[in-house]
């Protein structure tokens, strides 16, 4: 392999190594699934691979990175890909015996909120995602999107709306967060 | 409710919001990042990328039929290119010097086949520098029956066709194959910034049916490799190889090379020796 070649490989596993966790969060969220979103991830990267001298040089590369991300997760919907958007009965994020210590209280609180999440359609997932849990701006959800700031605010609002609509959320959001 | 209960209230959900998703996010077990399998898996795609604009171009090529045998090749060459190198050499500035309405053909590899002659040929033309000279470029291409693979402004959205600026400052090449009594066939095509960025032995290779159906074995094998790279050998799935000696382009630093398998047999690998 030539140097040059070489040293671009090392600068994109340094990349990898680094934006892998914060990526892989957000994936989980989208995806709602540990599978679904190590997949997602890793083929957004390989795409990032290919296009690695363009994006290194680019001002923004997380943002680049990030758009790719969200392009490959509508592009699974659209093509209807397998996926899994609910937390399986197996997976050990909705137990099925209720209890009140702190610890099972979160698994319910994320057993809600990624089972409601899942009954988003894509676009007000990606939406709420980003603007809650990225913490991005609306011109910047608007750009990972690929979408005008308007489709953002509906979709987030939408979004929002819904998850506040469902019940167990919404008991979850009233009562404030236990941590 | 008062305005400003709701506002909180409404203020207070989005936090909550934020707070739950943070908390669902920890939720997934952040392994080891699996570098080796995402340069694998990237380096295969790199290599796919050729496979998909080579797929888009058998399309194109039953438009482009026999017309692309009759074109007439700059600078006199008579298809191994040099003496269309000799024109370029000296720091071209018309962009018919630097061959952007009409190609320089390189002639990679020839044979027999079912007792007819084959040859592949590339065809390079050069980078636009306006849009205008793009625009033109694009036309002349068209009238061949060619479209340049041009990128998208996503980079994970590839073969996609833009706008003619995007060829500005960019060679463009086309793969194609003549064989005796049958129509001209576009193998691949290209379009980049800095056409044959490979060293040591890197390689790009592609492997494809020789004959026009899509029922043929990929016997053909195009490809190309570093200025440096002495041969090629192409291993076939029957265990036989082919040695080649790669062929400078002009307009790439790299050589390419072409391998055909016989009719049983198809692609396995192929490497640079010697």
């Amino acid at each position: 392999m030539g140097e040059r070649k070489k040293a671009r490989d090392m600068e994109f596993q340094s990349f990898v190594v680094g934006r892998w966790p914060r990526l892989l969060r957000t994936a989980f969220l989208l995806t709602g699934e540990q599978h679904a979103a190590e997949d997602l991830v890793q083929s957004t990267l390989e795409q990032v691979y290919v296009a690695w001298r363009k994006i290194a040089a680019a001002d923004e590369s997380d943002a680049y990175v990030r758009r790719m991300m969200i392009n490959a997760h509508a592009r699974r919907h659209r093509r209807r890909l397998k996926e899994f958007l609910a937390p399986r009965d197996d997976s050990g994020l909705v137990p099925e015996v209720a209890d009140t210590g702190d610890r099972i209280s979160q698994a319910d609180d994320r057993g809600a909120l990624l089972a409601a999440l899942a009954q988003l359609p894509p676009r007000q997932r990606e939406a709420v995602v980003l603007r809650y849990w990225e913490d991005l701006t609306e011109t910047q959800t608007a750009e990972a999107m690929g979408c005008s700031v308007g489709a953002v605010k509906s979709n987030a609002a939408k979004g929002i709306a819904k998850l506040r609509a469902i019940p167990g959320l919404a008991e979850t959001v009233t009562h404030g967060r236990r941590l | 409710m008062r305005g400003e209960d709701r506002e909180r209230n409404h203020e207070m959900t989005q936090t909550d919001i934020s707070l739950l998703l943070a908390d669902a996010a920890d939720e997934v077990e952040i392994g080891t990042a699996p570098v080796q399998s995402v340069l694998r898996g990237g380096r295969r795609r790199k290599a796919r990328r050729w496979a998909v604009a080579t797929a888009t171009t058998l399309v194109l090529a039953v438009s482009a039929g026999g017309t692309l045998a009759v074109t007439g090749l700059p600078g006199g060459a008579t298809g191994n290119g040099h003496a269309a190198a000799a024109s370029t050499a000296s720091a071209p500035t018309t962009p018919d010097e630097r061959h952007v309405y009409t190609p320089l053909r390189t002639q990679i590899g020839a044979g027999t086949e079912l007792g007819q002659r084959w040859k592949v040929t590339i065809e390079v033309w050069g980078a636009p520098r306006t849009k205008a000279e793009a625009t033109r470029q694009v036309a002349a291409m068209a009238l061949l029956g060619l479209r340049p693979a041009i990128y998208g402004k996503d980079a994970d959205r590839v073969g996609t066709y833009g706008n003619a600026s995007e060829l500005i400052g960019k060679t463009s090449h086309f793969v194609v194959r003549d064989w005796q009594g049958h129509p001209e066939k576009v193998l691949m095509f290209g379009t980049d910034a800095s056409p044959g960025d490979l060293t040591g032995t890197d390689m790009e290779v592609a492997s494809l049916p020789f004959a026009d159906g899509q029922k043929d074995l990929p016997r053909l094998v195009v490809g190309q490799v570093a200025g440096t790279a002495p041969k090629v050998e192409c291993t076939w799935h029957d265990g036989t190889s082919t040695v080649v000696v790669p062929r400078t382009v002009t307009g790439f630093r790299t050589k390419w090379f072409v391998c055909l398998a016989s009719e049983n047999t198809y692609y396995k690998s192929a490497k640079v020796i010697g």
